[in-house]
This record gives C-alpha cells, sequence and structure tokens, in this order.
C-alpha cells in the first residue's frame, strides 16, 4: 500500500499542492487531468526522482520520503517510451536485472518469460529505433516489470499511440494487471481510459486532487465546475448492450440506444449533444434512434441553447443554435423528439 | 517550349560563384600535394626531423584532446542539466577562447606560467610549461576546448533527462545512470567532438608558438617544422608537413560531417 501525505513540490514550471492519496495494495488507480497539471511530478516524486518540498511518502508503511528511486523499487514507464536507444530490445528489458549482477542464464529466462507476456518475444533482438510505438511500450513495460516493482508507473502509456494500437494495449494492461496483480498508478488525460482500467481514479487541477473516488460516482457527481467541465461529456449512460443484425442495442434504464459500435455486455455509451436532432413532431429519417420526451432545462448559452430531454428516467442534454430554439418555440415541458443516428453513437 | 529555355539568371550567377570558390579551394590543396614527388615525399616523410614532428603533433594532439574530454564532459553535463547562480556568464566565459586570436591565447598562457607565482610554483613542482612540449599541450587545450564543450553541451541537452530517471528507477544511482545510459546515448557527439578537437590541437600553431617556441627538435610539432622549414627555404620537408596537416584534416571532415552533423559549433 502507498500513502502519499501533504506531498508538495515547487519546481516552478509545474508544481504539487499538499496532494494526498492512500492507494491499496494491488488497486489499478487513475490519475486523470489535463496537461501541464502536475500529473508526471507527481509520478516522479513517487518514483523519488524529486524530494518533496514538504510532506511524506509511505510504501508498506515505511517512510520512503527521502530515499533514492534504486532503493524503492519502483517502476516507471513514461508516453515516450525512453528505451535505451544503444541496446536490444532484450538488454533493455535486462538492464534491472543485469544491475543487480544476475546470472545471464537467469536474466534470459526472466526477459523470455516477460516478453512472451507481452507479445513482444520475437523482437528481443531488434533495437528500439526499428519498433513500431506499440512495441516500444510494450517493451517498456516489460523493462519495468522484470524487477517485480511494488508498484509501477504508468504516465500516459498510451498517448503517443494510434486509436488501435492505443486499445489493444489498454486491453494487454488489463490483463497484465489481472496476471501479476502489481499496484498500478497511471496517469492519463482520457476519461475513457480512467474509466475502462481504473477501480479508482482521481481528478488533478493545477497540482491539486480536486476529487477522488470510483469512476462511476466522479462522473455522476463532479463535485466541481473543473471536473464536470474536465469530462466534458454531456450523455454518458452505462448499459448493457445486445448485438442483433449487425447492430449493438444498449439498455440504458429501459431506453434502447442503437450504435454501429459492434460491442456487447456491460458497456458505456457516449452521445455529443451537438449530435442529436429536436422536433416538435416525430421525424422519419435514416436514423437509427428517434426517441419522445419531455424538455426538463434550458439553459440559454449566448449563441446556443442547451436542453435538457428526459426520456423516461434518462436524461440527454441537446444543444441547439439559439435561431432553432427560438423558430421552435420551444418551452419547458414541451414533449419533443430527439434524433440521432447510430453511427454517432461511441460506445467502450 | 520559350519559357523553358529561359534559365534564370540569379540561379547562373550564384552557382558560378559557388564553383568558383570550390575551384579555389580545389586548387589550392592540389597545389601543395603536387609540388614535390611521391619519392621526394616519402624520403622526407623517413627524415629524423619530420618523425620528431609527427610523434610530437600525436602526442601532444592526443594527450591535449584527453584533457579536453575529461574537463568538458563534467563541465557539459552541469550547463546542460542544472540551473545555478552565474550560469549565463559562466557559458559566455567558457565560448571565450573561441572568439580569442591563438595569439593573443599564447601571450596570456605565456605569462600565467612564466611571470605568476602560480605558473612559477607548476615550475618547481616538475610542471615546467614554457619553451617545452607541456605548452604546446596546455595551447592546444586553451584553444580547442570550447569546441569540445560545445558539441558535448549540445549532446547532452538533446538527451531528454527521462533516460536517466528511468535508469534510476531500474537501479541506478545518478553517477551510474550517466555512465550506463547518459554516457553510451552521447557516442556520436563524443566522437565528434574527440576528432575536431584532435585535427584542431594538430593544426594548431599560434598559441603553441607563443608559449612553447619554435625549437627544432624540442617543440617542434608538424605546423611548427612547416613553418621552421619554410623560413630557411627547406621546402620538400614543409611539403611534407603539409601534406600530412592536409590529410588529417580531410579526413576529419569527414569523420565529423559523418557523426557530429547534429552539433553546433558556432
Amino acid at each position: 500500500m502507498i500513502k502519499i501525505e501533504n506531498v508538495s513540490k515547487d519546481l516552478g514550471e509545474f508544481l504539487l499542492r499538499d496532494v494526498s492519496l492512500d492507494i491499496n495494495d494491488g488497486e489499478y488507480f487513475m490519475i486523470l487531468g489535463p496537461t501541464g497539471v502536475g500529473k508526471t511530478i507527481l509520478l516522479e516524486t513517487i518514483a523519488g526522482i524529486y524530494r518533496p518540498d514538504s510532506g511524506r511518502i509511505f510504501l508498506d508503511g515505511k517512510d520512503i520520503t527521502n530515499i533514492p528511486p534504486k532503493e524503492r523499487n519502483i517502476g516507471m514507464v513514461y508516453q515516450d517510451y525512453t528505451l535505451f536507444p544503444f541496446l536490444t530490445v532484450e538488454e533493455n528489458i535486462g538492464f534491472g536485472l543485469k544491475l543487480r549482477k544476475i546470472g545471464k542464464r537467469e536474466i534470459k529466462h526472466e526477459v523470455d518469460e516477460l516478453a512472451n507476456l507481452l507479445d513482444i518475444s520475437h523482437l528481443l533482438h531488434r533495437y528500439p529505433g526499428t519498433l513500431s510505438g506499440g512495441e516500444q511500450q510494450r517493451s517498456a513495460i516489460a523493462r519495468a516489470l522484470i524487477l517485480e516493482p511494488n508498484v509501477l508507473l504508468l504516465d500516459e502509456p498510451l498517448s503517443a499511440l494510434d486509436v488501435q494500437t492505443a486499445e489493444r494495449l489498454r486491453q494487454e494492461l488489463k490483463k497484465v494487471h489481472s496476471v501479476i496483480k502489481t499496484t498500478m498508478i497511471h496517469v492519463t488525460h482520457s476519461f475513457e481510459e480512467a474509466f475502462l482500467l481504473g477501480s479508482r481514479m482521481a481528478v488533478m487541477n493545477k497540482g491539486e486532487i480536486v476529487q477522488e473516488g470510483r469512476p462511476n460516482e466522479v462522473f455522476r457527481k463532479p463535485n466541481s465546475e473543473f471536473v464536470a467541465g474536465f469530462l466534458g461529456v454531456d450523455n454518458l449512460f452505462q448499459g448493457e448492450s445486445a448485438i442483433k443484425n449487425g447492430i449493438a442495442y444498449v439498455d440504458v434504464g429501459g431506453v434502447n440506444i442503437a450504435s454501429t459500435t459492434l460491442k456487447s455486455g456491460d458497456v458505456y455509451a457516449s452521445i455529443r449533444p451537438e449530435d442529436i436532432l429536436v422536433s416538435t413532431k416525430q421525424i422519419v429519417s435514416s436514423a437509427r434512434n428517434s426517441l419522445q420526451g419531455r424538455i426538463e432545462g434550458i439553459v440559454d448559452k449566448g449563441t446556443v441553447v442547451r436542453i435538457l430531454v428526459s426520456v423516461g428516467d434518462t436524461p440527454f442534454v441537446v444543444i441547439v443554435t439559439k435561431q432553432s430554439f427560438d423558430d421552435m418555440e420551444l418551452r419547458k415541458n414541451m414533449s419533443v423528439y430527439i434524433t440521432f443516428k447510430a453511427s454517432i453513437v461511441h460506445i467502450f | 517550349m520559350l519559357k523553358k529555355l529561359k534559365v534564370s539568371k540569379i540561379k547562373i550567377i550564384t552557382i558560378l560563384f559557388s564553383l568558383l570558390l570550390a575551384t579555389f579551394i580545389l586548387v589550392l590543396i592540389i597545389c601543395v600535394v603536387t609540388h614535390t614527388t611521391p619519392h621526394a615525399l616519402i624520403t622526407s616523410l623517413a627524415s629524423e626531423e619530420m618523425q620528431f614532428a609527427i610523434k610530437l603533433s600525436l602526442i601532444t594532439s592526443i594527450v591535449s584532446t584527453g584533457l579536453c574530454i575529461v574537463i568538458s564532459i563534467p563541465a557539459a553535463y552541469a550547463l546542460a542539466r542544472y540551473n545555478f547562480f552565474g550560469k549565463s556568464l559562466v557559458n559566455t566565459i567558457l565560448d571565450a577562447p573561441l572568439a580569442l586570436p591563438p595569439l593573443v591565447a599564447g601571450v596570456g598562457l605565456l605569462i600565467l606560467f612564466g611571470t605568476t607565482p602560480f605558473g612559477k610554483a607548476l615550475a618547481e613542482a616538475g610542471l615546467v610549461f614554457v619553451f617545452t612540449p607541456l605548452g604546446i599541450i596546455i595551447a592546444q587545450f586553451f584553444v580547442n576546448v570550447p569546441f569540445m564543450f560545445r558539441i558535448l553541451r549540445g549532446t547532452f541537452e538533446g538527451i531528454n533527462p527521462r533516460y536517466e530517471h528511468v535508469a534510476e528507477t531500474l537501479g541506478c544511482t545518478e553517477t551510474q545512470a550517466f555512465w550506463h545510459v547518459t554516457l553510451p546515448m552521447s557516442k556520436n557527439g563524443l566522437l565528434a567532438g574527440s576528432v575536431i578537437t584532435w585535427s584542431k590541437g594538430i593544426g594548431e600553431f599560434g598559441a603553441a608558438l607563443m608559449v612553447a617556441g619554435a625549437t627544432r627538435m624540442k617543440t617542434e610539432t608538424l605546423p611548427i617544422s612547416l613553418y621552421l622549414n619554410m623560413s630557411c627555404g627547406d621546402l620538400e620537408l614543409a611539403i611534407a608537413s603539409a601534406t600530412i596537416l592536409i590529410a588529417i584534416s580531410l579526413v576529419s571532415l569527414f569523420i565529423f560531417e559523418r557523426y557530429g552533423g547534429f552539433a553546433r559549433i558556432f
């Protein structure tokens, strides 16, 4: 278990202010926040690269605030991989064991085992410069894991990868975590990653932890405008998805939402409020989703108007231009239809 | 069709200038190396005086390059990684020898090692710099250390400190991280810096002349030999020195371009 107590650090450009966190053994903990709020320094301070100006850090009850990184056994993986370019993948992964003067055969054995887990066995003789981003990141993860760290710190490990590779590696991370059960602290700016991987998460802003909790709770009850704005998805629904005739139907509290993203089981669905049409009569169109609801709230934002439409118990946020709003003479408690295409429903 | 035939005037003129300049340099080099016959060149190279000059040049330039490496590595690392009071002033001062005429540098070294209590104390301890090969080494060091320093500073600045951070989490101390990670990653910069420093060192004349003088068979490096033999009319020996210096310069330039293209010298 790792305990961070009132840690502050000022590096001029970035800073940490009075950060306290308790992270349990084997937990997959997410730290979410926009760029430049001090997420990386928090990880680097946990790793021991920086000493905090004030505050303490405990690992399994032992105060590690002032001990150097090499004695903490905390692994670190950066967004930009930082594989040593002059060593092969095999030598990179074995680097930590070689420093500990472990025998060659044992190193080879351990490297092979991890390479197998991360599916990079065929790359061991190659140099990092010849690998794709995803392959480099797997190698970097293997290099950190070989020392069986107490905690593995991941600094935006998926941010430099293309969407498909990132998604594959995300599943891989989940798998690795379930196999080795190391405590992981994963920093990201993607709430999607936080939802899919984290058992708990903390949201950071300006060097401070502004909210902490299970991803679902944080999303449902953001405690500040910053958190709500940063999470930024108005229409996010949790539901059970089933695929029928090449379309996924997500049951969200009795409302069925059709999507072209074919994923079944327990999922999240998100819809951008700009992508939803409002009409006073039901319209016949190619859009797969057409739902009847009632206007619950109206917020005038100047050029656009945010309308809250509830369909049964499920609230949808819709954004329309001020002009359409006036032309349609929309009022509170009016019955309206909302229409959107299956292809704009994002499921994850 | 006519339009295609019409060529840009400025293109022709500028290319002409570049060709003229290249011809000038090439002619000059050819003049030196063809001034003597291969037979005479070999005889000169085999002479005792040339053997001495070659040996002294090699020894002094290798030692001074070694000194430049040993002192520039920590200095360049400090200025690339850390912030400290007076950093920009230190940076400027370290670059100063680049702008200083070598003769002036030589005078300064002569005064420092020849007249001050510091120089006298060194001389008493057995380290005599004035009119000795040691003077050649210190002159080469002083004039060329900015090259090494600047190339290494650029190299270290180009290495993300995160590599060292990762190495530390993998079990390195800060010093080990430097040895096991930063230094191997600086390989190209080190090679380029060493080659340029060494080839400048072997050609160093002005500062070495002031400190070590031009004594035949004592402080006679290749450039000094060229100067001595030229002034007493022994053209064959002078050309032999010049030919060796040209060969060294060309090879060094090639290596530098190949491995050090990233480094800013000026």
